[in-house]
């Protein structure tokens, strides 16, 4: 009969041989996150630590307590980044023994959020460099935003038809829709939705997807929000392909893919507004400036069309006087009269001899008489 | 009065026509015609500018 040993010995004596070996020791290491588990209630995260290289890969367990916790959540929203796997990061971890499960782990005990926001930054400049170096029609501008043919496009002064990319439930849809269709103006808007989901590995394809299925003499723009909820993983408008489609895109895109501290590729080669909010409210004010330069155009047309008319009016009037005043009746009527020889009016007295047949007229009676003497008007 | 007279058209001719009966060399034969037609054209453009007075005010509401 062999000499047993109890598992929880073998587990015991492993637990000390660890201790002995790293208690009170701590390590910076940078590794793939292989595996996520969170268990929100507790505030506890299980991981899988993985590095890659030539040999082959390694992976081993982690783990982040609820004392650490924070950690994860200051690492999500100051990198805008979702604690999830794929990702790479650095931390501070310490190692110890899974009694219960018999395996060796580490405890996340710091993350380094420099590290993950140089990844995130230097990853999102290389696709960037590499959008301007092969699409000619992208150029960058000194103050770090982007012209492309997409934002280069003239904005209709009015914008009431509407292709919506959004997540399905989601605050920007709701926001967005929030301000547009009950916008206190009265301005109908036709709004069709494209819905998607706006985060994750798959949603730069499927945004791409959708707006490929746009139709461009349908709508006046094509508007993309998100946020609201969640202000992590942006990554998807981080993408190479979907931003390239978005430069390129035959109707105005303006994005509210809502967060404050970054922008994202998409956002560089649309109109970037920074909340779905932001947008509805910027096109029913870009409408509202229409009316109202419609409105003073009308005013101006009226007030140029009475001043015209009083003009007009006026002159009329100065018109009538004067060619009443300078009708042969007045003259006459104040004691003038015309004079006529041989049916010829005279107004040159030298026509006139003694002896001539004059016809003095009057306003009304004509006076037959013969000239008997000529003298100077002395005045 | 033609009947493709326009305003303008009517007031320039009005114009004219007061010009040369203000014009001390206008012979008075000339005159009593030149002012018969200055009433005539001055009455056109009266009930014209009505007309258009009154298309324009009812445009406004």
């Amino acid at each position: 009969m062999p000499v047993i040993t109890k598992l929880s010995d073998i587990a015991t004596e492993i637990d000390e041989l660890i201790q002995n070996k790293y208690a009170g020791k701590t390590f910076w290491i940078t590794a793939e996150l292989s595996g996520v588990r969170k268990i929100l209630t507790k505030s506890w995260c299980y991981i899988d630590f993985t590095e890659r290289n030539k040999n082959g890969e390694t992976t081993i367990k982690g783990v982040c307590w609820a004392r650490n916790y924070y950690n994860i959540e200051l690492f999500e929203s100051t990198t805008n980044t979702e604690f999830k796997t794929g990702i790479e990061i650095t931390c501070k971890v310490s190692v110890s023994f899974y009694k219960a499960k018999g395996y060796p782990q580490l405890e996340v005990l710091e993350i380094d959020f420099a590290h993950a926001v140089g990844q995130l930054e230097l990853e999102k400049q290389k696709t960037l460099k590499r959008l301007i170096a092969e699409e000619k029609t992208i150029k960058y501008l000194p103050d770090g935003r982007c012209r492309t043919a997409n934002n280069s496009l003239e904005l209709p002064k009015v914008i009431q038809r509407i292709a919506l990319i959004t997540a399905s439930n989601s605050d920007g849809q709701r926001d967005f829709k929030n301000v547009t269709l009950t916008n206190k103006f009265g301005y109908a808007f036709s709004i069709q939705e494209y819905l998607t989901v706006v985060q994750g590995n798959s949603a730069s394809k499927l945004i791409s997807e959708k707006l490929k299925l746009i139709k461009q003499d349908k709508f006046d723009v094509v508007v993309i929000v998100r946020g609201g909820g969640s202000d992590t993983d942006f990554a998807a408008f981080n993408d190479y392909e979907l931003a390239k489609v978005a430069a390129t895109f035959p109707i105005p895109i303006l994005t509210g893919i809502g967060h404050d501290r970054n922008t994202s590729i998409v956002d560089l080669m649309a109109r970037q507004l920074r909340t779905p909010t932001e947008v509805g409210s910027f096109i029913v004010d870009r409408n509202k400036s229409f009316e109202d330069n419609l409105l003073q155009l009308q005013d101006n047309f009226f007030q140029a069309v009475d001043d015209l008319i009083v003009d007009r009016k006026n002159t009329l009037q100065q018109f009538k006087q004067t060619v009443k005043n300078l009708h042969p009746d007045s003259i006459l009527k104040k004691g003038f009269a015309i004079i006529k020889s041989n049916n010829k009016i005279i107004t040159n007295p030298k026509d006139i001899k003694v002896n001539s047949e004059l016809q003095t007229i009057l306003k009304s009676e004509i006076i037959h008489s013969t000239v008997n003497k000529k003298s100077k008007n002395e005045k | 009065m033609k009947s493709n007279l326009t305003f303008d058209k009517a007031f320039n001719e009005l114009k004219k026509l007061v010009d040369q009966i203000e014009d001390d060399k206008i012979q008075i034969d000339t005159l009593t015609e030149k002012v018969e037609e200055a009433n005539e054209l001055i009455n056109f453009c009266e009930t014209k500018l009505r007309t258009i007075e009154t298309a324009t005010n009812k445009l406004r509401k």
